[in-house]
């Protein structure tokens, strides 16, 4: 699909939710909730949790709609950090992160290679990002990965990664440091 | 939280928006986050960035199709029709309402008016109003010597009767009769005020014992004024 005509179609039903407008948040469930539930599910790693959190996600989107600002932010950028977050609250109130598999940084470099299928994938937004992920030491890259994807907090990243606390945390500023300074550019 | 690492380039609210953003945080951090985030503009606006830079990395996540129940969860977990809901309890409705119910008194008076310039003679009108509030409307039809007062929001009191009086510019009130909260009247103007009845006079209100004034000027307070207009 054809991913600018995608992302002014999602705006544009975004914009018509805070008049009440029903169809246009089916619009934007059509449209994008294959790509929300695959997030949720990696998150959570459980169909009914996952189902549970999309739900939650969608009901936001209806009340929150009149927030999103289609100058200011991507509407997928939007739909996901709502989407991550909501599924990163149900795995805290869990206590515990799905993924608790220790990590071999040396393995898991491997990881680093998109597998993915969406149109998202080929845009140049990600294409930087990438870029600027190759940029970062190798364990930096695994804990800031295994953040976004499986939901781990420091605490979580230290026991899967078998180091103190406060040197996964320094790693992962550093890395935010640097991630920042690399997409600047 | 400890700040033993020296992270110089970024200063502190904008690690922890990174941290927040990611979603690395633990539940008391991250709920304190989240309260920020809520109240704190500049720092929603850390976090939304960091979640522009994150988000493409979610290309790497494949899509996968929820239950088709999931949407009918999610149309059922709505509010219901807006109609239903909130009408009756929105401002916006009984504004809109309120100006709708107004522009329909606007018409009903231009055609009133209007009717009445296709008589010989020009009846007055006066919109009795105090405190905020329309009480009465008073239309003086002098050819017929007779005064027509349809109550508005008058709210009758307990002890006390409303007296409409005459005032023109000599400034001494003409008492034309007792009005009623719950129903029109029509009162006879005397031929003695009806050269009073002009659009220089006012008309007005006030709350006397029953039966109403025995002094001929007002005993109780004047509660409404309203000036009379020619049509």
């Amino acid at each position: 699909m054809d991913l600018d005509a995608n992302r002014s179609l999602i705006a544009a039903a975004l914009g018509r939710i805070p008049a009440g407008d029903r169809a246009a948040l089916q619009t934007v469930y059509r449209l994008t909730s294959a790509k929300l539930f695959g997030v949720c599910l990696r998150i959570l790693g459980e169909r009914g949790d996952a189902e549970d959190v999309l739900q939650e996600v969608f009901v936001t989107v209806w009340r929150k709609a009149a927030d999103f600002d289609a100058s200011r932010a991507s509407p997928m950028t939007w739909l996901i950090a709502i989407a991550r977050n909501r599924s990163i609250d149900r795995l805290r109130a869990s206590r515990q992160s799905r993924n608790m598999d220790s990590i071999d940084v040396a393995v898991e470099i491997a990881d680093a290679a998109p597998g993915a299928d969406s149109a998202l994938e080929a845009s140049q937004d990600y294409t930087r990002l990438h870029a600027c992920l190759d940029g970062l030491t190798p364990r930096e890259r695994t804990a800031l990965r295994s953040a976004f994807f499986d939901g781990n907090t420091y605490e979580d990243l230290a026991a899967r990664m078998k180091v103190p606390l406060g040197t996964v945390k320094s790693w992962i500023r550093r890395a935010m440091i640097k991630l920042k300074a690399c997409l600047e550019q | 939280m400890s700040d033993t690492f020296d992270h110089s380039g970024l200063p502190e609210d904008e690690l922890l928006a990174a941290e927040y953003a990611l979603g690395v945080l633990a539940s008391a951090d991250r709920v304190a986050a989240e309260q920020r985030f809520a109240r704190d503009r500049a720092f929603a606006q850390l976090v939304n960035e960091w979640e522009q830079r994150l988000a493409p990395w979610a290309a790497e996540i494949a899509e996968v199709s929820p239950s088709p129940e999931v949407w009918d969860r999610i149309a059922s977990a709505l509010p219901a029709q807006r109609q239903d809901r909130g009408l009756w309890r929105s401002l916006a409705f009984w504004r809109g309402f309120s100006f709708a119910a107004g522009a329909l008194a606007a018409v009903c008076l231009a055609a009133v008016i209007y009717l009445g310039t296709l008589a010989p003679q020009q009846p007055l009108v006066a919109t009795i109003e105090g405190g905020g509030h329309r009480h009465f409307v008073a239309t003086v039809d002098t050819k017929r010597g007779t005064v027509a007062v349809v109550p508005a929001a008058f709210s009758a009191d307990a002890t006390r009767v409303p007296e409409l009086w005459l005032i023109p510019p000599d400034g001494k009130p003409r008492p034309l009769g007792l009005l009623r909260a719950d129903q029109a009247v029509t009162l006879t103007l005397p031929a003695e005020f009806a050269a009073f009845a002009k659009s220089d006079a006012v008309l007005a209100v006030s709350l006397e014992p029953p039966g109403g004034s025995t002094t001929g000027l007002p005993t109780g307070p004047v509660i409404a004024t309203g000036k009379l207009t020619s049509l």
